[in-house]
């Protein structure tokens, strides 16, 4: 086959600066964590000579380190479920409310988002410390006599990812449920369908991608968020984003913290991929 | 009280619940004045009946009245004398057919067909035997396992429509189905309602602003403005007879002349008129005057008429529009067959038959 240099290289040279792009600022680092991940521990350096599987065997043999997967794993569980009742109803008003409320609406949603992260984590100390707003409202309301434990633990952290996150939520759901056309409802309405079956036989289905966009945006997120729950877990609480960043900077252990980001972005991955799995079967089944 | 579908017991052609409806002095409100004032319309069992008017006349609402989807302010809506009103959409047992189609797009045609009759716990083989025979209906068998993007525009609309249809509703209701239409499809779609609506003899309501679609297919079509009702009647009557200018302007090309009454006689550019009714000597009196009810004839001719020269004409095939400009000064239009052409400038004698001419009342 002779076909000319110009055209066999053509398509090449085409995505050669996305290639680029992704193997410089994507696969090398990560190739370098995993490779990192293999290195023998250092005495008062990073990391030593020689490789070894110890790392993984460390994060493996001690309950400790599964016990805090689970617990990230579960305060990204509940920070997305809440994102998503708390978000879907402010998406559906954003997507078919009265215009005036919606770019009113719209405003409030992102201005979150001009705020920096650590400023908001903060401010949450200050509302839901032992001695911050609410538990010394609740208390001269004469409510409660002790405060209640809302910092230092999953339940604050999870408050605060909610209130973080939310927009991530709400932005994806709003489009796609502005994208399904009113009258589509009210056809199974005049079909015979009450509000809750014209919901989740039609309105459900259809904003299922949504849905799904918000759901795993907002879980990766809560997984690897770092700002949020260090200021609100302090010593006590720590997610695995916590502990990698402990292990590299505190205690200088680069093979062992970049063994456990490894195993994070694992189960982080695999819980989004039975997620899409389960949510496309649903969609079809209907 | 028969059946169109089989297993619903009936072998013949006509289903079924003909249903008579009954709009009695129905308000709309939204707060700033009535967007539907107090109208009353009855629709006798089988009847098609088209609501036309401007855009914001209250058709559209009127209908989604009669549909649920809106609550009345007041009034009642009766299906064979059972107010509705507080009746859900859902418990109401109504076909909708919509502008935009809605049918759902994650589903079949299939599914989409079963969707209504699952509502109603329609056993399975009776769902499939009825789907069968609406596709039958609507020309669609063998498109069941399409998708609603996989169809073109009209087929969509036949769908929605056999979706509307296969629940054995009430009555059909129609929001400018064909509005999405091109114009060659429009016309066959116009037809293609008209006959399945006459074969099944279900009560239709039909929302257009669109007056060649309400003429063709209505048994009786109501002309709405600003909320009220301004005329109701066979297109003939609606075209030939409006109730006043608004509507006579609205329903195709209409002439006015105007003229002093005198003794039973109107007096116009055209001579005088004989008209019947009350109308004060002295007043001025508009006269509707349809285009194609006035003949040209060439001066030649010697025939009795006006004098008057064509100022442009305008050839679309079978039909030529000319606008001509009468020896007093006034303009008019004349729609004729183009077996004898005039050219621009031609003097013409213009013969408008007296009893073409219909009082639309006093000229503010």
């Amino acid at each position: 086959m002779n076909v000319p240099a110009k055209k066999r290289f053509g398509p090449l040279l085409l995505i050669a600066p996305a290639a680029l792009l992704i193997g410089v600022f994507l696969v090398l680092p990560y190739l370098n964590i995993v490779l990192m991940s293999f290195r023998m521990p250092g005495q008062g350096t990073p990391y030593g000579p020689g490789f070894t599987f110890g790392n993984y065997g460390k994060f493996f043999s001690d309950f400790f380190y599964i016990s805090q997967v689970i617990n990230t794993l579960w305060i990204g569980f509940l920070t997305t479920f809440i994102c998503l009742v708390l978000g879907y109803p402010v998406a559906w008003q954003l997507a078919r409310g009265a215009s005036a409320f919606r770019a009113v609406g719209y405003a409030l949603v992102l201005s979150p988002l001009l705020v920096g992260i650590v400023i908001r984590s903060y401010g949450w100390t200050i509302l839901l410390g032992n001695n911050g707003m609410i538990n010394r409202t609740l208390i001269g309301f004469g409510l409660i006599d002790r405060p209640l434990g809302l910092m230092y633990n999953s339940l604050g952290i999870v408050i605060a990812l909610v209130h973080v996150f939310l927009p991530f939520m709400i932005l994806p759901l709003m489009s796609a449920l502005q994208g399904i056309d009113p009258s589509i409802e009210a056809a199974a309405r005049s079909l015979g369908a009450g509000r809750i079956t014209a919901f989740r036989r039609i309105v459900l289905p259809l904003a299922m991608p949504g849905i799904q966009a918000g759901c795993i945006l907002v879980f990766v997120l809560s997984l690897s968020a770092y700002v949020t729950p260090s200021l609100i877990g302090g010593l006590r609480v720590k997610t695995m984003a916590v502990s990698v960043v402990d292990a590299l900077i505190d205690t200088f252990q680069w093979p062992f913290g970049s063994a456990m980001a490894l195993m994070l972005s694992l189960t982080g991955a695999i819980m989004v991929m039975l997620f899409a799995r389960l949510t496309r079967m649903k969609w079809k089944a209907n | 009280m028969i059946g169109f579908f089989p297993g619903s017991g009936s072998s013949i052609g006509k289903w079924y619940f003909m249903t008579e409806v009954s709009i009695e002095k129905l308000t709309k409100d939204y707060g700033q004045g009535p967007a539907v004032n107090s109208i009353s319309i009855r629709i006798a069992e089988g009847e098609f009946i088209s609501l036309l008017g401007p855009s914001g006349c209250g058709k559209t609402t009127t209908l989604k009245m009669i549909a649920g989807f809106e609550d009345a302010t007041e009034g009642a809506i009766r299906f064979d004398g059972r107010d509705v009103v507080h009746v859900p959409v859902e418990k109401r047992d109504i076909g909708m057919v919509f502008q935009n189609y809605a049918l759902f797009p994650h589903m079949t045609v299939e599914k989409n067909l079963a969707f209504g009759l699952e509502m109603r716990k329609t056993p399975k083989d009776e769902i499939r035997t009825r789907i069968a025979r609406v596709l039958d209906m609507v020309q669609l068998t063998g498109y069941s396992e399409r998708y609603p993007r996989q169809l073109s525009g009209g087929q969509q609309q036949r769908v929605a429509l056999a979706r509307a249809l296969v629940i054995e509703p009430k009555i059909l209701l129609l929001d400018e189905p064909l509005a999405n239409l091109d114009a060659k499809l429009r016309e066959e779609m116009r037809v293609f309602i008209r006959d399945l609506q006459r074969r099944v003899g279900i009560t239709t309501v039909y929302v257009t602003h669109d007056q060649a679609e309400a003429m063709t297919m209505s048994d009786r079509v109501v002309v709405m403005f600003g909320g009220r009702i301004a005329q109701i009647g066979t297109p003939s009557d609606i075209y030939e007879r409006p109730a006043n200018l608004e509507v006579a302007e609205f329903v195709g090309q209409v002439n006015i002349v105007r003229g002093k009454v005198g003794n039973r006689i109107v007096s116009t550019a055209f001579g005088d008129i004989p008209v019947s009714g009350d109308h004060a000597a002295g007043t001025e009196l508009m006269l509707a005057l349809r285009p194609e009810a006035v003949e040209l004839l060439p001066v030649s001719s010697g025939a009795d008429g006006v004098p008057a020269k064509v100022l442009s004409s305008y050839y679309s095939g079978s039909l030529v529009d000319y606008r001509l400009e009468l020896a007093g000064g006034a303009t008019v239009s004349v729609q004729t067959f183009p077996r004898t052409r005039f050219a621009d400038g031609d003097q013409v004698l213009v013969h408008a038959p007296a009893d073409r001419f219909w009082p639309l009342g006093s000229a503010a």
